[in-house]
């Protein structure tokens, strides 16, 4: 999934040595921020796409910080169902530190990739 | 019940399995139970659920509106049988049973009557439709199990009967300061009323008499409800663990979710399949009687449950729990934390003591870009890295 995602944003544009050296250049110049690429889910229906995808983030940002920024850029409503799954795949756990998230979690080339995405709508027949 | 409607009803009963001849153990809301000896029990267990289903000829929603919900309704029936599920633990007790036929008690009535589809009943199809309309959901929209547990949420304010608190915790993260605040609201009351008088005791013990007329003076019943996304296509294997441990809580409400598009009401699980009620059969709208009983044999599912492997769960649901009293959560937060301590599953969600102050004052963060002078004089420097923003503490 996580390839699959990377492959329709990232790689057409750059290739995986490219971003490696993207990256290796981004850290040295920032060694005190780390490097994230936030995707919107593509069968996302509900949360608007984000102007910028990358950014460079202080080490001991929470998750909490992080998701009420992206929160706040969006302008949802506490009450809107809004998650990160980390590399695709796993809720993140608000109490980490970007650092923590990243040590686990950081891609081959360096990135720390995070989807977004809401809650999907069940309904049988298409709606009224 | 038309003749149409039978055959239909007829047919579809046919085709239900019954349930496994398996050794395997069997949870259905926080009770387990063995298939091989106690089938009758489970059977009782899962038919005193309370059933809800699409249902066609009822009041138009709104006065002008859709008078069935078929097609479009599955996720507030879910919503509907995940609150009555906690309507019952709360007046009648987790081991209450259904006596087909028998002369029911006051308060199973009350519950039903909630729930009947009309436009003032508590929890009806119709208050929750148009509850959504505040979420952002036109009457007849399709819901995901956040949408209707918002709406549950804002309905059970109005239900003076239940004193219920619906929380509904999100961004995965469940707060016990928060919790505690809401269904011990007098202690803040008390806080205040004690800082007004200048600590003098009497404003403290008046805030604390005015509700102390039956047990909700302690403790209001908590009704929690945790929405998620385990996954973005598919479950992520590593949910299904701590997925099923949700079913073997004592607290356990069951989980709102489904397959992609066909909502169900999870109630339990055997070996690698759900056990669960399927509100996707449409059956004529009831008239409770002029005596105010309510012809309930349709809301109760009669037949074998369904099931389904696990696997195909839609990732989006919803987790419920019930705490009657302050110990119950304390102890369902015990059993979070020793989960949650336990290898071999990845937990759904996180269970924190207090708020992150971070949460609650987000504006005194500096998080737009950043200008520290280093920084900027990097970004100066490079001004080829301008598709990354900078963010800073």
């Amino acid at each position: 999934m996580r390839r699959a995602l990377k492959v329709l944003t990232i790689n057409c544009v750059c290739p995986p040595a490219i971003r490696q050296q993207e990256v290796a250049g981004i850290r040295s110049k920032f060694p005190n921020k780390i490097p994230v690429i936030i995707e919107r889910y593509d069968r996302e229906k509900f949360l608007p796409p984000l102007d910028k995808t990358k950014f460079l983030v202080p080490h001991e940002l929470t998750m909490t910080q992080f998701v009420t920024i992206i929160r706040n850029r969006m302008s949802l409503l506490p009450t809107q169902a809004f998650y990160l799954l980390i590399d695709g795949s796993g809720l993140a756990s608000m109490s980490l530190t970007m650092a923590q998230v990243y040590r686990e979690h950081q891609d081959d080339d360096g990135f720390l990739y995070i989807t977004y995405a809401s809650q999907e709508m069940f309904g049988h027949s298409k709606p009224l | 019940m038309d003749a149409a409607t039978l055959t239909y009803d007829t047919l579809r009963f046919g085709e239900f399995e019954d349930f496994p001849e398996t050794s395997e153990p069997v949870w259905i809301l926080g009770k387990n139970y063995n298939a091989l000896t106690e089938k009758e029990d489970i059977l009782s267990d899962i038919t005193s659920r309370l059933w809800f289903t699409y249902r066609k000829n009822f009041p138009p929603i709104g006065g002008t509106g859709p008078t069935s919900d078929t097609g479009w309704g599955c996720m507030l029936r879910c919503g509907q049988m995940i609150l009555g599920e906690a309507l019952l633990c709360r007046h009648l007790g987790r081991d209450w049973r259904w006596a087909q036929g028998q002369k029911p008690r006051e308060e199973y009535i009350s519950i039903l009557n909630a729930f009947i589809d009309k436009k003032d009943s508590y929890y009806s199809i119709h208050q929750i439709a148009q509850m959504g309309v505040g979420e952002g959901k036109p009457i007849g929209q399709w819901y995901g199990p956040n949408t209707v547990a918002q709406v549950l949420k804002k309905l059970a304010v109005f239900d003076t009967w239940s004193r219920l608190v619906v929380h509904v915790a999100m961004d995965n993260t469940v707060v016990i300061e928060e919790i505690k605040r809401l269904c011990m609201p007098w202690l803040d009351a008390a806080e205040s009323a004690e800082a007004a008088v200048g600590g003098g005791v009497n404003g403290c013990l008046e805030g604390a008499c005015a509700l102390s007329e039956e047990e909700t003076a302690l403790w209001r019943p908590l009704v929690l409800l945790i929405p998620l996304r385990l996954g973005l296509s598919d479950i992520n294997e590593a949910y299904i663990e701590t997925l099923k441990q949700c079913f073997m809580l004592p607290q356990s409400l069951g989980v709102i979710g489904g397959k992609p598009n066909s909502a169900h009401y999870f109630i339990g699980y055997v070996g690698e399949e759900l056990i669960y009620l399927d509100p996707h059969t449409t059956q004529p709208a009831v008239e409770p009687c002029e005596d105010g009983q309510v012809p309930d044999d349709t809301y109760h599912c009669q037949h074998p449950p369904c099931r389904m492997h696990i696997c195909e769960l839609d990732p989006s649901i919803a987790a419920g729990f019930f705490c009657r009293t302050e110990d119950e959560f304390d102890d369902w937060c015990m059993r979070i934390r020793r989960l949650s301590c336990k290898r071999g599953g990845l937990p759904m969600f996180e269970l924190v003591d207090s708020q992150p102050s971070h949460m609650v004052s987000v504006d005194a963060l500096n998080l737009t870009p950043d200008f520290s002078d280093s920084d900027r004089l990097e970004r100066f420097f490079d001004s080829e890295d301008e598709e990354f923003e900078i963010l800073s503490l």
